[in-house]
């Protein structure tokens, strides 16, 4: 495979409708920026849009205008519109396949070398053009500063440790080249926490050493209260955490207020470049508003009808409460399906310190006993009305990945089958109470530990401990705080944990199998062996289980072939792997994640995947494209944006 | 006198010393740093952060560096050999807040105001409501009203607040459509002050002011009643009442007022108070006060805005202690000379 | 000598009285035998007589001796076992106990429940089957459990009327566990909680407050600055620090026993200074001065004099610093520092039902509330009673 040249081609169709066509429909856009535009502050919506603009396809063509008020639990969460409005080089379509966005087309040739077109024309929020100088200023005075990244560029763009060679053909065209195929790449760019490899250059040289006059900069830096001028550049230029009201974007919506504030207002963004069909710039609302709330209280400031767009913080279980307040006719209720491998699951750790353990971890009888005394049909209907679907933690029936085997292998409740695999290790000793004893006598309790921050998990280990009495186990949860709870499993002081089950269930070939392998430390099973790759064998400890080590090889496999087909074929081999070992133990998936929409909001789809990557959340499902009904002609009057930052 | 004071004030240097030093030990103790509980915060919710990002944040925030560099940076800011370069508590500069990204002074003066207006609201209405029970229950001991009053000033103190918050928030929401949470609507948040701003928040500040109030009026009203029982029993009323004035005139004349003078001495130990708020209930009503703002420091351990915020009230509870000790000395000459007389 | 005005009866001189009966100089200083009990009593006695007088107080120290009586038989007045849970009966609001059955006498029993899942809004809906009465058991086998951790047992003093049948008399949660039940464990935790937190910060003040009472001089400032620097800390952050100092690998009883010793760190510093400041006092006291004068050692004027009049005071205070502990405790678990599932508090019990499902759809579950008022009003009047009595010669 690597021996062959093979050349990629990706176009992408719907970015080129036929241009002419695009532009006679532009329509003004919308009445919003009216008197900007009669002042001439603004130019008309047919200058500020790209050449190109992308056309975006969506169920009900809308009117622009009103606003869309929704809730969160931190002003830090202003991060969060960044996801929902999920504008990004490349991003995720409905069936997750990567498509331009921001660019007009991308090539990729091996894997390896990737070639960017922007859209000529295409501009800042400030009205700033947007060009390949971007990129060229973060890569090489940001990424590779030492002041401002004293560790070097984001490990994505690192490929064995080798940078890219970054070649800016013209003012629209730049290529990354790697020697070897760099698949994480492109997702990076797609996640909702994306990576950003480009910055609004001209607004931010005023705060580059190299740029920037020595001493304004360095009143500007008094003035902040910050350290020293790389910070303050950092905390100036931080896109994604997106708090920054003078910061140019590409979203949809523009912040216009600086946090932190208890009500957060983002305007839209005269220079958005996607359109609808008829061709109305987008986005079609005029603001997001963000409250902030406690993350308790909110589950009842929505019942109270106080947002009209809200999943965040609901949960499964406030379910029967907003059913009874949809009902007073403000708002509709949908349960989307939740992304996740299994809501909650069991790691065993297999790096635990306790010799007997571990080895009594690693035995894969022993796992999958634990597995068959799991009565899952029973935690589904106490906890989840029997909504959700019994199984392992593992791919979901949304993936084209999903064979139906994955979910139910091991998965059956099966107290013999159970017991049985436990008399074949030997751990046939037993105490007065009838409790299995380990190898060395001490009697066989699990201690499960938990971050216990929702009743959810201790409520399932309550249900698990009886039914794995039946196996002569005992189970005792120990909940503590999440820093000390990941702090104990990452130095193996932990036997056991539970905690969510795989991040991505919904996976294509074409995403990264990195969750079903040792890869990083934030993996409970085997946080010691993800830590040696992590950190490239400086820490945590090589891979000593053939089964592991066939995952990592797998994994590294996938990473070395960009072809579809053995892509698909390599997931194959780690799922049935990973299903067939168990390494973590499932319990109930898909449980329906709650979603508000005010009765007046269109184009939110009544079903739908919740899943934060890919996904990023309401983004995939283009929140530029929401509109409302009778937009509120009064829009709430703002408050001046302060200005500190200069 | 002059004396006293100034031994009073070269106490208090070590006294705040050691407070400081305690205090940034606590913030401290727990696990980890501020970077890793936002990681783990971030984690838990499937997002991530770069790892090389993390440690280029954490030598920016000089996270780390060890414990005594960190925390002498805190109280004497950065020093460049002998060249002061910046911050430093002792400068009046209360560092940097990295969960807010923001200098502390910034972040907490934005919801001082607030703080006060909610905890002199609270402290009025705990006054309005024990001072009435307690002068009756006191001049109508074991009455049946005497228990009722008292019951009722105690059930307050009875209730765990947190759950009490949660309920009245909900239905005076059903009742009267006030917004959950919070101290004004949605609407006014941010905007400059005007009268409808100023009546949404006498809208909401009812039910925190009572829930946050509820629980102190208990202390108080056992404090007044004992010393106006104790007032009541000695000599001069029982003479007063022998002689036939009014009871009215006898009780307000001398034993109300005397029976007042502790609470001169408690003005000092309101100034924190009014600035700390009640944290657990403006939690739960999440109130745009400074309790919140302090657990969420606390807990993610943005340790300047926790430790310059805690120093901050410290400082105002020894600067309390110290001007009710300098009230009460002046006012009743026999507290002076038995500090004396003690040593 | 009232009866100067009657003149009648004197020959010769001035009309004059004089009363034939004996006369005793010192009558009037001599109490009649009813005062003469109080006079002579000792001074525990007067402040009995004293305490007697708070009606409400002797009530609510019936309620607490009653209350912490029943934490000794948990296990036997609890109709269902500390983890029993019912997965068919989730969230049943409370059942009423009837005693007429159309119209005729059938002593205590309740109606069997009919269930139904209304998958539109997910919810469980219970309806009373008024066909069919089920009389309840008593002094019966239910449930069962370990007597205090040792001894096997089954004997109840209520149990469900049968197996399908149950007995929620307070509802059920979210796992079908039962709400009295689960409330009667809480209190066994939380009143040890009061009790333990108390005597830790007790013998902290007795033993801080003491040394600087007597010793006095540099000792005595010593401990007023570390008074006030630990006033100075809000409690939050040391609650935080604290709980975060308990070692993980603690077992839940060794984490209790650590978070009352917390709350009684944090709490002896204003029992110390009351200490300090009644021994300061005290000492000036007239009888302290007599006793001197007379020639009585230390030791006959601490233990005789000083320390009634002393006690008296302590006991009152460390009455009033219980339910402090006890809502501590309810706010630490608030704060997700305190007692944590799989252990029953009263503060997990209340921290499970801060949540708007609970207020708007489970009222029931908020129960815990109720015997959480009662303690605490009962431990505030009764540690008033004591302080009023504790100072019987006022």
């Amino acid at each position: 495979m690597k021996s062959f040249w093979h050349l990629f081609l990706i176009l992408l169709a719907l970015a080129i409708p036929p241009a002419g066509a695009a532009e006679t429909a532009i329509t003004g856009g919308a009445a919003y920026f009216a008197a900007e535009e009669a002042a001439g502050d603004l130019p008309p919506v047919a200058e500020r849009l790209p050449e190109i603009p992308l056309v975006t396809v969506m169920p009900e063509i809308g009117r622009p205008g009103g606003e869309l008020r929704t809730l969160m639990a931190s002003p830090k969460d202003s991060r969060i519109l960044v996801a929902y409005s999920y504008a990004r080089l490349i991003g995720y379509d409905r069936e997750f396949n990567l498509v331009a966005d921001i660019l007009e087309r991308f090539e990729v040739e091996e894997g390896r070398i990737f070639t960017f077109h922007l859209r000529p024309g295409h501009r800042w929020s400030n009205g700033k053009p947007f060009t390949t100088e971007d990129f060229r200023f973060w890569w090489e005075d940001v990424a590779n500063n030492e002041e401002l990244f004293p560790v070097g560029p984001p490990t994505t763009l690192l490929v064995d440790g080798e940078k890219p060679e970054v070649e800016v053909i013209d003012e629209v065209t730049i290529r990354y080249s790697w020697k070897k195929p760099n698949t994480e790449f492109l997702p990076a760019l797609a996640a909702a926490a994306p990576l950003y490899i480009y910055m609004p250059s001209k607004y931010m040289k005023k705060f580059h050493k190299q740029y920037a006059d020595a001493a304004e900069l360095e009143a500007a830096v008094t003035d902040s209260g910050q350290p020293s001028w790389a910070a303050l550049f950092n905390r100036r230029g931080n896109q994604y955490r997106n708090d920054n009201p003078k910061l140019p974007t590409l979203d949809p919506w523009v912040l216009r207020i600086k946090p932190p504030a208890d009500r957060l207002v983002f305007v839209r963004n005269p220079y958005y470049h996607r359109v609808d069909a008829k061709g109305q710039q987008l986005p079609y609302l005029d603001q997001i508003v963000m409250d902030v709330a406690d993350g308790k209280l909110i589950p009842a400031k929505v019942a109270a009808g106080e947002s009209d767009l809200q999943a965040r913080y609901l949960r499964f279980d406030n379910y029967t409460f907003l059913k009874k307040a949809e009902k007073q006719g403000r708002f509709q209720l949908h349960l989307w399906d939740d992304s996740r491998g299994s809501n909650f699951a069991l790691f065993p750790n297999l790096n635990c310190n306790d010799e007997v353990w571990r080895a009594v971890n690693r035995d894969v009888r022993f796992r999958r006993a634990l597995s068959l005394g799991i009565n899952r049909h029973e935690i589904n209907q106490a906890i989840y009305y029997g909504l959700g679907k019994e199984g392992a933690n593992t791919v979901q029936e949304m993936s084209p990945l999903f064979k139906p085997h994955y979910r139910t292998a091991w998965s059956s409740y099966d107290t013999s089958t159970a017991n049985r695999l436990l008399d074949e290790m030997g751990l046939t000793e037993r105490d007065d109470d009838g409790y299995r004893l380990l190898p060395d006598g001490r009697r066989m309790t699990i201690i499960i530990e938990t971050a216990g921050e929702s009743t959810e998990e201790s409520d399932i280990l309550e249900l698990i401990k009886d039914s794995w009495r039946e196996l002569g186990i005992g189970l005792f949860t120990k909940p503590s705080q999440r820093e000390v709870f990941r702090g104990r499993i990452f130095a193996g002081d932990s036997t056991m944990s539970v905690s969510y089950g795989v991040d991505n269930g919904i996976p294509t070939a074409d995403m990264s199998p990195q969750e079903f392998a040792p890869s990083t430390q934030q993996q409970y099973m085997w946080p010691k062996w993800g830590q040696y790759f992590e950190t490239s064998g400086t820490n945590g400890t090589e891979v000593d289980l053939p089964e592991a080590r066939a995952l990592r090889g797998l994994l590294e496999e996938w990473r070395a072939n960009p072809e579809i087909e053995a892509r698909r074929q390599i997931w194959d081999d780690i799922l049935q792997l990973w299903s067939e070992q168990v390494f973590s133990i499932g319990t109930v998936t898909n449980i329906p994640q709650p979603v508000i929409v005010d009765r007046t909001i269109h184009n939110v789809p009544k079903e739908g995947v919740w899943a934060w990557d890919p996904g990023a959340h309401f983004g995939v499902y283009r929140p530029d494209t929401f509109w409302r009904d009778t937009p509120q002609d009064t829009p709430v009057a703002l408050s001046p944006v302060e200005d500190r930052l200069q | 006198m002059l004396r006293y004071l100034i031994q009073r004030v070269l106490v208090m240097v070590p006294t705040l010393l050691i407070i400081s030093f305690l205090i940034f030990v606590i913030i401290q103790a727990p696990p980890g740093d501020f970077l890793e509980t936002t990681l783990a915060e971030l984690q838990s919710r499937g997002e991530n952060m770069d790892q090389n990002q993390i440690e280029n944040l954490r030598a920016v925030y000089g996270l780390d560096q060890p414990f005594h560099i960190q925390y002498l940076r805190w109280l004497f800011g950065q020093w460049d050999g002998f060249d002061y370069v910046k911050g430093g508590l002792i400068f009046g500069d209360l560092g940097y807040s990295f969960e807010y990204n923001q200098p502390v002074a910034d972040v907490v003066g934005d919801r001082l105001a607030l703080t006060v207006i909610v905890s002199i609201a609270s402290i009025l209405f705990v006054w309005a409501v024990s001072f009435p029970i307690a002068v009756y229950s006191a001049t109508h001991q074991y009455s049946l009203f005497d228990y009722i009053f008292t019951f009722v000033g105690y059930i307050g103190l009875a209730t765990p607040s947190f759950l009490i918050a949660l309920v009245m928030l909900y239905f005076a929401n059903i009742w009267f459509g006030t917004s959950i949470g919070g101290l004004m609507d949605a609407a006014y948040v941010g905007q400059p002050w005007s009268a409808a701003k100023f009546w949404s928040i006498m809208e909401h500040m009812w039910v925190p002011v009572l829930v946050i109030g509820l629980p102190g009026t208990a202390g108080m009203i056992r404090r007044l009643r004992a010393n106006l029982l104790d007032e009541l029993n000695k000599q001069y009323v029982t003479t007063g009442r022998a002689k036939g004035l009014p009871p009215l005139k006898l009780l307000v004349r001398y034993p109300l007022r005397i029976s007042l003078n502790p609470f001169i001495a408690d003005i000092g130990s309101l100034l924190p108070e009014l600035i700390s708020g009640s944290v657990i209930v403006s939690v739960v009503m999440s109130l745009p006060i400074t309790g919140p703002m302090l657990l969420s420091a606390l807990r993610s351990q943005d340790m300047y805005l926790a430790g310059s915020f805690l120093m901050f009230m410290a400082f105002l509870t020894v600067i309390g202690v110290f001007i009710s000790d300098i009230l009460l000395a002046l006012l009743d000459p026999r507290i002076r000379l038995g500090a004396g007389a003690e040593k | 000598m009232t009866d100067l005005g009657n003149t009648s009866g004197n020959p010769g001189g001035l009309p004059h009285y004089v009363n034939p009966a004996p006369f005793d100089p010192y009558a009037i200083d001599r109490p009649n035998p009813a005062l003469e009990k109080i006079y002579m009593a000792s001074q525990w006695r007067m402040m009995w007589l004293r305490f007697r007088r708070h009606r409400v107080a002797i009530a609510s120290g019936i309620v607490l001796l009653a209350m912490y009586a029943a934490i000794l038989c948990v296990e036997i007045l609890a109709p269902y076992g500390q983890h029993s849970r019912d997965v068919d009966h989730i969230y049943a609001p409370p059942q009423e106990v009837h005693w007429f059955h159309d119209g005729a006498f059938v002593g205590p029993f309740v109606y069997s429940l009919d269930y139904q899942l209304d998958m539109e809004d997910l919810q469980r809906i219970y309806t009373e089957d008024t066909s069919d009465p089920r009389p309840l058991r008593f002094l019966c086998q239910g449930d069962s459990y370990r007597f205090w951790g040792l001894i096997e047992g089954n004997f109840h003093l209520v149990c469900p009327p049968d197996a399908e049948t149950p007995l929620y008399l307070l509802g059920s949660d979210r796992l079908g566990r039962d709400m009295l039940s689960r409330i009667l464990y809480g209190m066994r935790i939380s009143l040890t909680i009061g009790l333990f937190g108390v005597t830790v910060s007790f013998a902290l003040g007795i033993i801080f407050g003491g040394l600087a009472g007597y010793y006095g001089g540099w000792v005595d400032d010593l401990l007023q600055r570390t008074i006030e620097v630990l006033r100075s800390i809000p409690h939050l952050p040391l609650w935080l620090a604290l709980a975060a100092i308990l070692p993980v690998h603690w077992s839940p009883m060794l984490v209790f026993f650590g978070i009352t010793i917390i709350l009684g760190l944090i709490d002896w510093t204003g029992l110390a200074r009351a200490v300090r400041s009644r021994l300061l006092s005290l000492r000036e006291e007239d009888f302290c001065v007599a006793a001197q004068l007379m020639g009585a050692k230390p030791s006959r004027i601490i233990f005789r004099h000083l320390m009634p009049s002393f006690m008296s005071h302590l006991i009152a205070s460390a009455t009033l610093a219980i339910p402090g502990m006890i809502l501590g405790e309810t706010a630490l678990s608030f704060l997700g520092l305190g007692i944590r599932p799989p252990i029953t508090s009263w503060g997990v019990l209340l921290n499970e039902a801060q949540d708007i499902n609970v207020v708007a759809l489970y009222p029931w579950l908020m129960l815990p509330i109720v015997p959480v008022i009662v303690v605490v009003l009962a431990f505030n009047f009764l540690g008033d009673g004591l302080r009023d009595a504790a100072d019987p010669y006022r």
